[in-house]
């Protein structure tokens, strides 16, 4: 064993401590800086686990039309105009108006009927009830990556969740 | 917390405070039990180790999302068949060691050496002279860190990458599941930190504060 040698592993062999402490956590600075988690992805991860949280209960809803509309690449997150889903329970379409920097979102659901509709956002949630001819609309709407979760009172626990859309 | 998930060698380490494979066990016993914030908060908290896990092996930014996306769906889909919640950390980590690893060498066979490399992103093996204008390296400190860093072995580079991002008590979990048992870091010090730890202290530009 060389002294260097001899060194290192007294080193190696001697508890983690404050300096060690300093070290790592300028490292983790560096280490961050150089390659940032992406932003955005925390959001999308907590978005997806609680689909997959309802997913045995979910009825997914197809797009119609999807060739003519830009799917995102990070997830399947489509630029919102008037968009149509379909299943086998329920149709619905919406449409995206701007307002200022942000957006009202317009709907209508057939079968007509009264249904919880909620506009899921990252961890934000707003909630409407649908009027009797299934039309129902968010105002004020944040920009961005959003789904529709629909509940109908004939079959609460069986939600109808759309695709993720850019509004 | 109850004590009789912590191994007795890590009794020394409790005070240190929670680490994240106690939360980790934590948030998939509530996950269970039907309470999903905890596993929420672990999403935030734990996110950035699976990244940087990733990309170590190489994963493009786009590759490295789906991948870390995908472990977390995966351990939701089989949280029921979780023996011990407390290696749930554990297996987070090889699971996105691993998938990130086939999937690199699937792409890069796919590419088979056509256009540019850019998909062999390695963090931290970067020299500090190759490092864009846009990394705030802070000062001559940081920058003498890096480049003692980058002097390192490879393996070596991509532990303490990792460990700096996690605190005292996951140090071990973190260099088992890197299946780097010898250069490990936690209680002591081992051989990768205290390469580093002698090549700072002998170096004048360095120093901690």
């Amino acid at each position: 064993m060389t002294p260097d040698d001899t060194t290192l592993t007294l080193v190696a062999n001697g508890a983690v401590d404050q300096l060690d402490f300093g070290i790592l956590d300028r490292l983790a600075a560096l280490v961050d800086v150089h390659d940032p988690v992406p932003a955005g992805l925390v959001d999308r991860i907590g978005m997806a686990l609680t689909i997959e949280a309802m997913h045995a209960e979910v009825a997914e809803l197809h797009l119609v039309g999807e060739s003519a509309l830009a799917v995102r690449k990070d997830e399947a997150s489509i630029e919102a105009g008037t968009i149509t889903f379909t299943t086998d329970v329920l149709t619905v379409m919406i449409s995206v108006h701007p307002e200022g920097g942000r957006v009202r979102v317009d709907g209508w659901a057939a079968p007509a009927g009264v249904l919880q509709v909620e506009l899921h956002q990252d961890a934000d949630v707003s909630v409407t009830t649908s009027d009797e001819d299934g039309r129902f609309s968010f105002a004020d709407v944040e920009r961005g990556p959003a789904r529709l979760v629909l509940r109908r009172p004939s079959d609460p626990t069986v939600p109808v969740v759309t695709p993720q859309v850019e509004l | 917390m109850s004590d009789d998930l912590v191994e007795p060698a890590e009794a020394a380490l409790r005070d240190q405070g929670e680490g994240l494979a106690d939360q980790a066990a934590r948030a998939v016993v509530a996950y269970r039990a039907g309470d999903r914030e905890p596993m929420a908060a672990l999403v935030q908290v734990m996110t950035p180790l699976l990244w940087h896990t990733v990309r170590a092996q190489g994963a493009d930014s786009e590759l490295a999302q789906d991948i870390v996306q995908n472990v977390w769906l995966t351990l939701v889909r089989d949280i029921e068949t979780i023996r011990d919640p407390h290696a749930t950390l554990q297996w987070a980590l090889v699971t996105a060691k691993r998938a990130a690893w086939r999937a690199v060498r699937r792409s890069r066979e796919e590419a088979a050496r056509s256009d540019s490399d850019e998909n062999a992103t390695q963090w931290l093996t970067t020299s500090a002279d190759e490092l864009p204008d846009a990394v705030a390296v802070r000062d001559e400190r940081d920058q003498a860190l890096w480049r003692h860093v980058a002097a390192l072995p490879d393996r070596c580079r991509r532990l303490l990458g990792l460990v700096a991002l996690v605190d005292r008590p996951d140090y071990s979990i973190v260099s088992q599941a890197l299946g780097m048992p010898v250069g490990s870091i936690g209680p002591t010090r081992g051989r990768c930190l205290a390469k580093l730890r002698l090549a700072l202290t002998s170096d004048p530009t360095w120093s901690l504060s």
